[in-house]
């Protein structure tokens, strides 16, 4: 048996009780939010530096929005009102704010979790529902720059002229509306294998892009395709945003389906974490 | 940490207000049908180095799982320092270093000193850097990304991790596992140094002889049970096995199962390889039988065969295959003590 004489008690156990008595003084909330903030910060920086990660989610939508551009399309008309120029500018926005979102969080979110990453994080103070939260932040703080430089050769390149407070407006509509996208990359990082994450986040990107009418508007597609456009957050983004251009009024319905897929996704991440609970593996 | 305060006498006559760091009273967990944990109770008290030993499936990952709060036990209830399992992890009292699964449990793509300091912030008070990096012996993979890291190297990096907070308790599920001898031996001292600071360390393994060369204490579970628990020695002592060995040109399975105080009996060509309760009687009658036997050897019995009896599996013979090799290494590990 172990002589407990021999061992004077850890010096840190006064220190303890000191941790203790601060989290309910006022500054308990500092202590509880710089974890936060260190992990935050962890996760951006790790997202930035990651060249491929860049790579892939600039690059794509700027490419594809200059392929796009080299189109006839003087004159062409989306909705009935809406110049080719500017939907394709918006669509090529939301388009690239759904590439950053999934690549954010898809493939990495299940790497950390199948290597024990996660887990390790759970059992320090980290409070559990900010490994997620967090991950949401961050693919949003990454989706933000995405569409501003879209946004930007759009005016330098794309022939669009806009107010600036309609460029202001249009940018934060954007941003705001991405959300569902975030949450659907973090979803799939919780749901998918490593080796799977990749296929189904670049699978992911073409399908809703495709059906979500960002590479062809939804009042061009066949009418069964725009039932399917009408269930999918790039066409309500895309509707809104152009709304916010010409100075509709912004259809609650599009932000009703927004909230919905924001909502179902993040239960469904509740769900699949207390299923592993449950299961002794999260 | 060299000059820690050497408390006063009356501090070292009650060192801490509440002796017991872990317990398990009653504790009931189930996955599905399969029952990983049957009405377990276990108290650890401060400043204990316990090993946790058992075969695969036995619970000891669940334990730990548990104490963590990982896993909320269906019945029963778990206690650490004094609280609730998840209020002492939030509080940055516990470190732990887990099974990683597939990949190595660090995050991909950053430095090693990047993840360490992320750690380190995540607690309010945490352990000087220095101090953990000279504890874990990672100066040298500082500047290393972690998906560059050997699986040594990789699993000094998590024990840094483990006590980035300054826990007062470390729990390590089977932390040498990707280990060669020579890693395993230097992280052994590494956290018995760790835990003769008194704090209390838990760690699971079924390498054998590290339970016993490592912990004050050892708790052997099988099927969510404690089986057996005390220091090494008097589980060895609870079994006073003993294994000869010898050579006879017409081994006779039957004959050699009837000597005295044998209990197990593997046959392998002509080499043959007994565990007896008695040995001295065991001889004596190999003997007194005129068994033609030469090349006779025999060795005490290691932890191993004392674990194996008291969780009724069979022994561990020449001819044996239902072993897993972990156990088998460990014998190795540990011939020399023998």
């Amino acid at each position: 048996m172990t002589d407990l004489s021999v061992s004077p008690p850890s010096p840190s156990n006064d220190r303890k009780d000191h941790a203790s008595a601060d989290s309910e003084s006022h500054e308990g909330w500092r202590t509880r939010l710089r974890p936060l903030l260190a992990f935050g910060r962890f996760e951006v920086g790790r997202l930035l530096r990651s060249w491929r990660f860049l790579a892939i989610t600039i690059g794509f939508p700027v490419v594809f929005y200059i392929l796009f551009l080299g189109d006839h399309t003087a004159g062409k008309v989306v909705d009935g009102t809406v110049p080719w120029r500017v939907y394709l500018m918006v669509s090529m926005c939301s388009f690239g704010a759904l590439v950053a979102a999934l690549n954010a969080a898809g493939t990495r979110l299940s790497m950390e979790r199948a290597s024990g990453w996660a887990r390790q994080l759970r059992i320090t103070p980290l409070p559990a529902w900010s490994y997620v939260a967090t991950k949401v932040v961050a693919s949003m703080l990454v989706v933000l720059p995405v569409i501003v430089l879209v946004e930007a050769v759009g005016a330098g390149f794309g022939d669009v002229r806009l107010a600036t407070t309609t460029w202001i407006g249009l940018t934060l509509l954007l941003w705001a509306t991405s959300l569902p996208f975030a949450v659907l990359g973090v979803f799939i990082g919780f749901l998918v294998a490593p080796e799977a994450a990749f296929p189904v986040v670049t699978g992911l990107m073409f399908v809703l892009g495709y059906f979500g009418g960002l590479f062809t508007p939804v009042d061009q597609m066949p009418g069964s395709l725009q039932f399917v456009a009408h269930l999918i957050p790039s066409y309500h983004q895309v509707s809104l945003a152009l709304a916010s251009i010409d100075g509709h009024t912004l259809a609650l319905s599009h932000w009703l389906v927004l909230a919905g897929c924001v909502a179902i996704l993040g239960l469904a991440i509740a769900w699949k974490h207390r299923v592993e609970e449950a299961r002794g593996l999260a | 940490m060299s000059s820690l305060p050497v408390a006063p006498a009356e501090a070292l006559a009650s060192p801490w207000p509440n002796p017991i760091a872990l317990s398990f009273q009653k504790v009931t967990h189930r996955y599905g049908t399969r029952i990983a944990l049957d009405r377990l109770d276990l108290e650890v008290l401060r400043g204990e180095v316990l090993a946790l030993l058992g075969p695969n499936g036995a619970g000891k990952s669940t334990t730990i799982s548990a104490l963590l709060g990982l896993v909320r036990p269906q019945e029963g209830q778990v206690e650490v320092l004094g609280s609730d399992p998840r209020q002492a992890v939030s509080a940055g009292r516990i470190g732990a270093m887990l099974q990683s699964g597939s990949g190595i449990g660090l995050p991909p793509g950053v430095r090693v000193d990047e993840a360490l300091g992320l750690v380190r912030r995540l607690y309010s008070r945490p352990a000087p850097r220095d101090q953990i990096v000279e504890r874990a012996n990672i100066g040298a993979l500082l500047r290393r990304r972690t998906d560059r890291l050997s699986g040594g190297e990789a699993q000094r990096v998590r024990f840094a991790i483990a006590i980035a907070g300054d826990p007062e308790v470390v729990f390590l599920d089977e932390p040498t596992s990707a280990m060669d001898v020579e890693s395993r031996r230097s992280f052994w001292r590494m956290m018995r140094a760790f835990g003769d600071e008194g704090r209390t360390v838990l760690f699971a393994t079924h390498h054998l002889a590290e339970a016993d060369e490592i912990a004050d204490r050892v708790v052997v579970l099988n099927h969510g049970k404690v089986v057996a628990d005390g220091p090494g020695a008097t589980l060895k002592a609870a079994v006073a096995t003993r294994r000869l060995r010898f050579v006879i040109d017409t081994p006779d399975h039957a004959q050699l199962s009837a000597l005295d105080g044998v209990t197990e009996v593997g046959v392998c060509g002509t080499s043959v390889s007994i565990d007896s309760m008695d040995a001295d009687a065991t001889i004596r009658d190999l003997v007194g039988r005129g068994v033609p036997f030469r090349d006779l050897e025999m060795t005490g019995a290691g932890l191993e065969q004392a674990f194996l009896t008291l969780t009724g599996q069979p022994s561990v013979h020449t001819t044996g295959s239902a072993m897993p090799a972990e156990i088998t290494s460990a014998d190795a590990l540990g011939r020399g003590d023998s």
